[in-house]
């Protein structure tokens, strides 16, 4: 009874809330931190890209440059490993010269595992 | 006799809170959106809000490091504040010669602006061979002279009948301090805690010269140092300057009945 009204009091109860919260967060991202950013490169049609270049730049306040590149499957999926980000760009380029925008990506901590909604290739290389 | 109505305090209560919350909102709602603070016409309600801009603070600075050392300094002001101004405090509550003469120097001591004091502060830490360190960054604080008398106040409050069973029962000084007084003045340890915690949290210019190397920055330093080195980053500084408020804020809304009732209290008892 006693334990019960020391832990539910507010200044034991609000900081041991807090420590349960981030000790949740965090063994969330232990499970989650594989730095596996994968998806698809596909162009207007819906139809996959196979052998398109998928480049990750990094980009924040201090940073934009290119971080990683890698190339689509026969199926046109990519995958990046052990990327140590959480926020950066995204573009493919296909060898016929088409090319995606470049897309944003924004991730919940570093390293996160992300699977990307499919780039879009279909503007002309100018 | 009719009664007053009370909508018209409950009026002026409502519009001062109003403008006491606006800036607090405007700054949450920047750091959710990173809208330009000059945008014309502002947004009253977040357009499209996210909290990346917290992620990016995090890993961007190294926020973890300015956090772990402002809550180690806090947490030595405060544990040097209870112990200092509890025996400075108990000791005023006593007779003895020049009594009224310390009083009046800490009084006195009082109106002297931190800033006048700084320098022989700095020699001072110095000489004792802690610049650079968490003790260096916590010595000013560690006894405030408002705080011993909040304390005294608070003791003097203690029936004398009280302290004199508990000398006759074979208690010590220092055991009728912990057994006693402390029990009977928990809002004054209280504001004590939430006063060093405020002045600790927000230091600025005594962190800024006793600190040498930028892994032994505060929160505010670690702020200003954000500010000089980011540029175009609104949404990022908001953030940061949510996630320095937000443990004061957390503290003050835990304790804030005990700490208005130990102002109060210590305003009338003194």
């Amino acid at each position: 009874m006693r334990w019960r009204r020391i832990l539910g009091h507010r200044f034991v109860a609000v900081p041991l809330a807090v420590a349960v919260l981030v000790a949740g967060w965090n063994i969330y991202i232990a499970c989650n931190d594989g730095g596996i950013i994968e998806g698809e490169v596909r162009d207007r049609l819906g139809v996959p890209v196979a052998g398109a270049t998928v480049i990750f730049f990094e980009r924040n306040f201090i940073y934009y440059q290119e971080k990683q590149r890698t190339m689509t499957d026969a199926r046109g999926a990519y995958r990046f490993d052990g990327m140590q980000v959480h926020v950066g760009q995204l573009e493919a380029r296909a060898a016929d010269g088409r090319h995606s925008e470049r897309r944003q990506l924004r991730l919940w901590f570093r390293a996160q595992n992300a699977d990307v909604a499919p780039l879009i290739v279909d503007t002309p290389r100018g | 006799m009719r009664r007053a109505p009370s909508w018209p305090r409950h009026a002026i209560m409502i519009v001062v809170s109003f403008l006491m919350l606006v800036p607090f909102y405007w700054v949450l709602k920047t750091s959710l959106t990173g809208e330009n603070i000059y945008a014309y016409p502002p947004h009253v309600v977040p357009v499209d809000p996210h909290l990346f801009h917290y992620v990016d603070v995090w890993y961007l600075i190294p926020f973890p490091r300015y956090l772990l050392n402002s809550v180690i300094v806090t947490t030595m002001a405060i544990c040097g504040n209870l112990l200092f101004n509890t025996a400075a405090g108990y000791a005023l509550t006593k007779q003895f010669p020049g009594r009224r003469w310390v009083v009046l120097l800490f009084l006195s001591c009082m109106l002297i602006p931190f800033q006048a004091t700084i320098i022989p502060a700095y020699l001072i830490t110095s000489w004792l061979g802690v610049l650079n360190s968490y003790l260096g960054i916590a010595l000013p604080l560690l006894s405030t002279i408002i705080c011993i008398f909040i304390f005294k106040a608070s003791f003097e409050a203690v029936p004398r009948s009280l302290i004199d069973a508990a000398r006759v029962d074979g208690l010590s000084e220092w055991r009728i301090i912990v057994r006693i007084m402390l029990p009977l003045s928990k809002s004054a340890i209280a504001t004590n805690v939430i006063l060093t915690f405020i002045w600790s949290w927000n230091a600025f210019l005594w962190p800024l010269i006793v600190i040498r190397t930028p892994e032994m920055q505060t929160l505010p330093l670690g702020l200003a140092r954000f500010l000089s080195v980011m540029e175009d980053t609104t949404g990022a500084l908001f953030a940061f300057v949510v996630m320095v408020l937000v443990p004061g804020l957390t503290i003050f809304l835990m304790a804030q009945k005990e700490f208005i009732r130990g102002l109060t209290s210590g305003a009338t008892k003194g």
